[in-house]
């Protein structure tokens, strides 16, 4: 029984790892600028097809093959692909900030949540038009045996998910809370008006914030393709969780945003050794509980007003 | 009647739809219609909810479920009539909607989005896993439809029971929106603590948008139930959450006509393009994203912009006799604040501070910034919790009581940083402050009884009674956000007033205005002092303390250093030490 | 006044989109309702609807039937139930059409099954497997849903009997399936059928579509010390179960849906692991002359060649409705009802020859006896056989 305890914990994690990265864009967007990606599991879907079409264009295939058959791409092509990914990704985010939240940060009203979903829809439809709905086996750059340790399996993808997310959450910390970019980003998060009379460049702190959050979209897309396939529609499931574990976590801390991630994925893992049929509805009534009781997550900043 | 007129006009509509559908015999088309009477159930009950409350939800497809499956389960496990189980599928999302309210109730914002979001998925989820008593994806079928003589609907019937359905829906909403409860909503929209300072029971409002919300969403759910028979967790999804709000939104939400301009337009493109639904996919990102940039206020936002209704001319000044009485006359203590303390962390704005208001006298609370004269203003109204001591008022211990509460009891206030609903009219503004003294409650209002509007009369010509008394009257239409500063202060003296409070608080009534408009302030207040009104306020303009008050209380870190006649306080060489100093000199010298 | 105008606008739209698209009059109208292009389903509508155009090509060019021309209107559902209904309208209601074919879906049939029913039209469907599609309404009522295709029972039936007759490896039997409606059919099915033959299941699991990872499900099927595990899902999850099981190297004998036929469940799954499950198709890579001549003509235009037993199904169906409709003179709906039920003369089909394929209480062409048994070898879809196999006889397939 501890092997099933400790396997559901490992592959918990791993999964986690992706929710974590998820929750971690919804957490950077939403501290500089009050706003949600909610197209964000586009976005993860975007990057794992325009990973895979990167790699398809360096093996010389047409972009929108369904399959690898027996090419296996190197770890330069990989590699290249990653930067491939980000980069495009990174630029749909700039492209998604100027269209659909710049208008409307800020102003009270739904606008951008609208603004957001209807950019992810028509990110899909461009998707299904260029790629179509089959999902698409992906190589992974780690190779795919079996890794056993402790009587635990574990694939090398997964482990390299987990470990990517863990340097990633170690970075973003570092850089928020010891350098002047992350300085201003708090500033900015803080008080806009305020921060622009310092001098800080507030629009190209949100800019960089929505750049810096699609590109850990396309990052977590990147990575999770050759564990779940590439298909327009895995981000759905995936950007879903990812925001319940920002809720739980707190979508104004960072960190909790990650642990929120994880705690998610072990969860998970441990209804379905329960009673895997109502593991969706445990996730989503967890997040109601947390919400109910802490509404602005587990670690989040309570909202004080001035009267 | 106005109202008579409107209802006739509706129905004639009605009639008229009914009519035209007669004439197709093509089940599509009539199909579409059906939809859209659906549709504009959910819509119009959410206008409510988002455009009215101003609350953000993201969860309609829980409700939606509630009244599908409701319906569903009613006829297929037990042997009810589909009347009755469409009335009871209503009943229960109503219920639903009080669920979804209650997290709701403490969370703003995005925050309140994901909460309804949250709820969405997990009744999608519940739906969908829940197999034995949802059955799931494979659904339930054989779900009884309504039947008329014995025979199940036809479409037609269907469709002329979707437009009855609508044109009540719109009715009774209408009535609504327009009566007290639609202006609390907006108030509480604009600003959720100005609303509670005026009566208005935030938290009750907000569960009774959402019921109004649930109870037509739970309509339509059950109505689409019915129609086809069958229902399952694949009607449920996000979509259709964003969807409805779409309709709302992309109609004009906050608008009367909104939601059905919304309804129309949306299904019949809809219905158009389902031949070719990667189009259709494409065009309804493309509505999501752009629709609300180019038109913020929706279809019927642009269309009122285009079609600028003629500015209803001002009331002539001195219409009506200015009041004469607003709170009883009388002698005696009002209020007596006892041993008082408040500390946040190492800053204390109150320190064991007591004192007592006489009734008919008008007090003023002076002292340095930081004193904590705010905490106190905020204290005695509620909004804030003393950590020690007490507070009555009228006899009455206050402390720990709701807002609203403490409003109704008779204290009115006005705010330091001015919190007017700016969006509302000045004369909305001021008849809201009397949303406590009204009696006719929801129901009321929804079938606009004769009672409710008789309130609804009496309450328009207080209201005007007092923007006359501040001198107003002639700006009674104009959006109290778009007047000059000064005058914005008295819509929120009028406002207050209106509450019919015997102790009115003022937090710097005259913060920001000139000596001239500060003097005629002064007689202001003096005058509502002889109609029965007792004043505290807190004050740095010593001119206006000095030649009003009967009255002086000085704070000075939370410590009450000094109290008693103007004159008196002024002396005082502890308050000139507060407000000016000491000399080192003499420090060292004593 | 406003509401006028928009009435007046409405009624405009739909004289305009009454006008037909120049489909003479005397031509015999087919609906195809199904998904196309929204889910890895897609390609399996794709491929029905590729079949039945050559088939309606091949009959057309024979003369057409009763003299007239047929001919094929599409509508997409994108597998959603409320879109399905509102096809099911539009092409019985707006088109016209006399008989409808689809979906791919079967959740999308459970949900306007009562309109083909309550219109008179039949409907023969050619890939969805829910065993319930073509249940009557009520028993004994009137049923116009009519099928070419696997059918979910029917597998379930053989599956079930192999398992049976195999008593002697296949001690412990667990069952597992995918939480969607196709996942949940078929476990009831699973479950219904077992108790007949007296297989009891040691342990049930669920896993969700789009999951990664089932090893904590497996893990507790492995505690229960099961050695025969029977899954109902769609090639996806299949593939990510047979990973999980690789994962924590447990492999029981796995049976499972025809879904593992899909090319998706074998790219994701690699070369050597796509061999493990054995499971059930109407036609297998080894085809008979016909099978490859129709191949060779639209085989370029399927996306998979795994789908082509799709086409077989839309070829046939038509060949089916179209000699109903011979025998019944005309194309209402209750007459041709009445002669697909009791057909006089058989059919050659593609997949095989109908001799009298349906009857008032079956509606199913396919049943076990069609099926194939299947298991990938080297990147094919090859017939499998083993002296199990080879006992088993109709009378083993108990429902």
């Amino acid at each position: 029984m501890t092997e099933a305890l400790l396997q559901a914990i490992i592959s918990g994690l791993a999964v986690g790892g992706a929710y974590a990265l998820v929750a971690l864009g919804f957490s950077i967007t939403f501290t500089t600028t009050k706003t949600l990606n909610f197209s964000h599991g586009e976005f993860v879907s975007a990057g794992a097809f325009i990973g895979m079409s990167a790699l398809f264009l360096v093996l010389g295939k047409p972009v929108s093959s369904t399959t690898f058959g027996d090419a296996i791409p190197g770890a330069g092509a990989q590699l290249l692909a990653l930067v491939a990914a980000l980069g495009a990704m990174g630029l749909l985010g700039w492209l998604l900030y100027a269209i659909g939240v710049r208008p409307f940060a800020g102003r009270p009203g739904m606008a951008w949540v609208m603004s957001t979903l209807g950019f992810g829809v028509i990110l899909q439809s461009i998707g299904l038009a260029i790629w179509g709905p089959k999902p698409v086996v992906v190589p992974a750059p780690v190779g795919d045996a079996v890794i056993r340790f402790l009587g635990v399996g574990v694939r090398p993808q997964e482990l390299l998910t987990l470990g990517v997310t863990v340097a990633i959450m170690l970075v973003f910390d570092r850089v928020m809370n010891h350098t002047m970019v992350g300085k201003a980003m708090r500033a900015v998060a803080a008080n806009g008006s305020v921060a622009s009379l310092m001098g800080i460049n507030t629009n190209a702190v949100m800019i960089g914030a929505f750049v810096v959050s699609s590109a850990l979209a396309g990052l977590s897309g990147f990575l999770l393709a050759p564990i779940a396939q590439a298909s327009l529609f895995m981000g759905l499931t995936v950007g879903l969780k990812g925001f319940s574990g920002a809720m739980i976590g707190g979508l104004s801390n960072p960190r909790g945003c990650v642990i929120g991630g994880f705690v998610l994925g072990v969860f998970e893992s441990m209804v379905n050794l329960w009673q895997a049929q109502w593991r969706e509805v445990a996730v989503f009534a967890l997040v109601i509980l947390v919400l109910a009781f802490r509404p602005t997550g587990l670690f989040g900043k309570k909202m004080v007003e001035k009267v | 009647m106005k109202q008579g007129r409107h209802f006739v006009a509706v129905a004639l509509v009605a009639a008229a739809l009914i009519g035209a559908t007669a004439l197709f015999n093509n089940d599509y088309y009539l199909r579409i219609v059906f939809m859209m009477c659906v549709y504009y159930l959910c819509a119009a009950g959410m206008n409510v909810l988002v455009g009215y409350a101003g609350q953000k939800s993201l969860g309609q497809a829980g409700l939606f479920a509630a009244g599908a499956y409701a319906a569903a389960l009613l006829t297929t496990r037990t042997e009810m009539s589909p009347w009755l189980a469409l009335v009871l599928a209503a009943g229960i999302s109503g219920v639903c909607g009080v669920l979804i309210a209650l997290p709701s109730l403490r969370v703003k914002g995005p925050y309140l989005a994901m909460v309804t979001l949250a709820f969405g998925i997990v009744v999608e989820k519940l739906v969908g896993e829940w197999t034995d008593v949802f059955g799931g994806a494979q659904g339930i079928y054989g779900i009884k439809p309504l039947t008329w003589n014995g025979q199940p609907f036809t479409s037609v019937q269907w469709v002329w029971f979707g437009i009855v359905l609508c044109a009540a829906a719109h009715l009774l909403l209408r009535n609504l929106i327009c009566s007290r409860f639609g202006r609390a909503l907006l108030s509480l929209q604009a600003d959720e603590i100005a609303s509670s300072s005026v009566g208005v029971r935030v938290y009750r409002a907000k569960v009774i948008a959402f019921v109004v919300a649930a109870v037509t969403c739970g309509i339509a759910g059950a109505l689409v139930a019915q129609q086809n028979q069958y229902i399952n967790s694949d009607f449920i999804t996000f979509h259709l959450s964003i969807f409805i709000l779409l309709l709302v939104l992309f109609g004009g939400a906050g608008s009367m006509y909104g939601p059905l301009v919304g309804t129309v337009i949306l299904t019949l493109v809809d219905a158009l393009l389902a031949r070719w639904p990667s189009a259709q996919h494409f065009l309804y990102g493309f509505l999501l994203l752009f629709a609300l940039y180019v038109m913020p206020g929706g279809i019927m936002g642009l269309v009122s912009q285009w079609f600028q209704k003629a500015k209803k001319a001002g009331l002539a000044a001195g219409g009506s006799a200015a009041p004469t009485r607003i709170g009883p006359d009388g002698s005696g203590e009002l209020l007596v604040v006892q041993g008082v303390s408040k500390s946040y962390g190492g800053v204390k704005p109150a320190q064991d501070v007591s004192f007592r208001l006489q009734r008919g006298h008008i007090h003023a609370l002076i002292g340095p910034n930081g004193a904590g004269k705010s905490t106190m203003i905020n204290m005695l109204t509620g909004v804030v919790d003393p950590d020690q001591g007490s507070i009555r008022f009228l006899g009455q211990e206050i402390v720990g009581r709701q807002v609203h509460t403490i409003c109704c009891l008779g204290m009115g206030r006005t705010f330091q940083n001015l919190r007017l609903f700016a969006d509302l009219s000045v004369l909305d503004n001021v008849m809201l402050g009397r949303h406590s003294r009204m009696s006719n409650g929801f129901f009321s209002s929804l079938l606009s009884l004769p009672q409710a509007r008789r309130q609804e009369v009496a309450t328009r010509e207080r209201a005007i009674q007092l923007l006359d008394l501040v001198g107003l009257s002639h700006l009674a239409h104009q959006p109290a956000g778009s007047l000059p500063y000064g005058l914005q202060r008295r819509v929120e003296l009028a406002r207050a007033l209106a509450t019919e409070p015997q102790l009115l608080l003022l937090d710097e009534p005259a913060a920001g205005l000139n000596p001239q408009e500060t003097a005629e302030l002064g007689q202001l207040l003096v005058r509502i002092g002889k109609c029965g009104v007792s004043i505290l306020m807190v004050e740095h303009h010593m001119d206006l303390v000095m030649s009003i008050s009967d009255h002086v209380i000085v704070l000075d870190y939370g410590i009450k250093i000094a109290e008693g006649k103007p004159a008196e306080v002024q002396a005082n060489p502890r308050v000139i030490a507060a407000y000016l100093g000491v000399d080192d000199d003499a420090v060292a010298a004593t | 006044m406003q509401l006028k105008r928009l009435c007046a606008g409405l009624l405009a739209a739909a004289a305009v989109t009454a006008i037909s698209t120049g489909v003479s009059a005397q031509d015999i109208k087919l609906g195809y309702n199904g998904d196309l292009s929204a889910s890895p389903s897609a390609q399996s509508g794709q491929a029905a609807v590729i079949g039945m155009e050559a088939a309606i090509a091949d009959i057309n060019a024979a003369g057409g039937v009763l003299g007239r021309k047929l001919t094929l209107t599409t509508r997409d559902d994108v597998s959603a139930p409320p879109k399905s209904i509102q096809n099911m309208s539009e092409l019985i209601d707006n088109e016209k059409v006399v008989a409808v074919f689809g979906p791919t879906n079967s959740g999308n049939a459970m949900a306007w099954k009562h309109i083909a029913n309550q219109k008179k039209i039949p409907v023969l469907g050619n890939v969805g497997s829910g065993t319930d599609i073509t249940k009557p309404m009520s028993p004994g009522a009137d049923n116009y849903m009519f099928r070419v295709s696997m059918v979910d029972r029917e597998q379930v039936a053989a599956l079930m009997a192999y398992v049976k007759k195999n008593a002697a490896t296949s001690k412990v039997v667990g069952l597992m399936a995918e939480t969607t409606g196709y996942g949940q059919g078929g476990l009831k099915d699973m479950q219904e059928i077992a108790e007949v033959q007296g297989i009891k299941a040691a342990a049930t699991e669920r896993f969700g579509v789009g999951d990664t990872d089932m090893t904590s499900q497996l893990s507790k099927m492995k505690a229960a010390g099961v050695d025969t595990v029977v899954v109902w899902a769609q090639g996806t999850p299949i593939a990510q179960l047979v990973r999980s099981m690789e994962k924590i190297n447990y492999f029981p004998l796995t049976l499972t849906s025809w879904a593992a036929d899909n090319i998706t469940f074998y790219d994701a799954a690699g070369k050597a692991l796509a061999e493990k499950p054995l499971f059930m198709r109407t036609v297998s890579e080894t085809r008979t002359p016909a099978q490859q001549k129709l191949f060779d003509r639209i085989g370029a235009k399927l996306k998979a060649p795994g789908s082509f037993s799709f086409a077989l199904h839309g070829y046939d169906s038509v060949l089916l409705y179209a000699e109903a409709v011979k025998q019944a003179k005309t194309t209402e709906g209750s007459a041709v009802r009445l002669a697909l039920e009791d057909l006089k003369t058989p059919v050659q089909g593609v997949l095989k020859a109908y001799d009298k394929p349906f009857t008032k209480t079956n509606h199913d062409a396919l049943t076990a006896k069609d099926l194939v048994w299947i298991r990938w070898k080297d990147g094919k879809l090859l017939p499998y056989t083993d002296a199990l196999i080879g006992s088993l006889t109709p009378a083993d397939f108990k429902q």
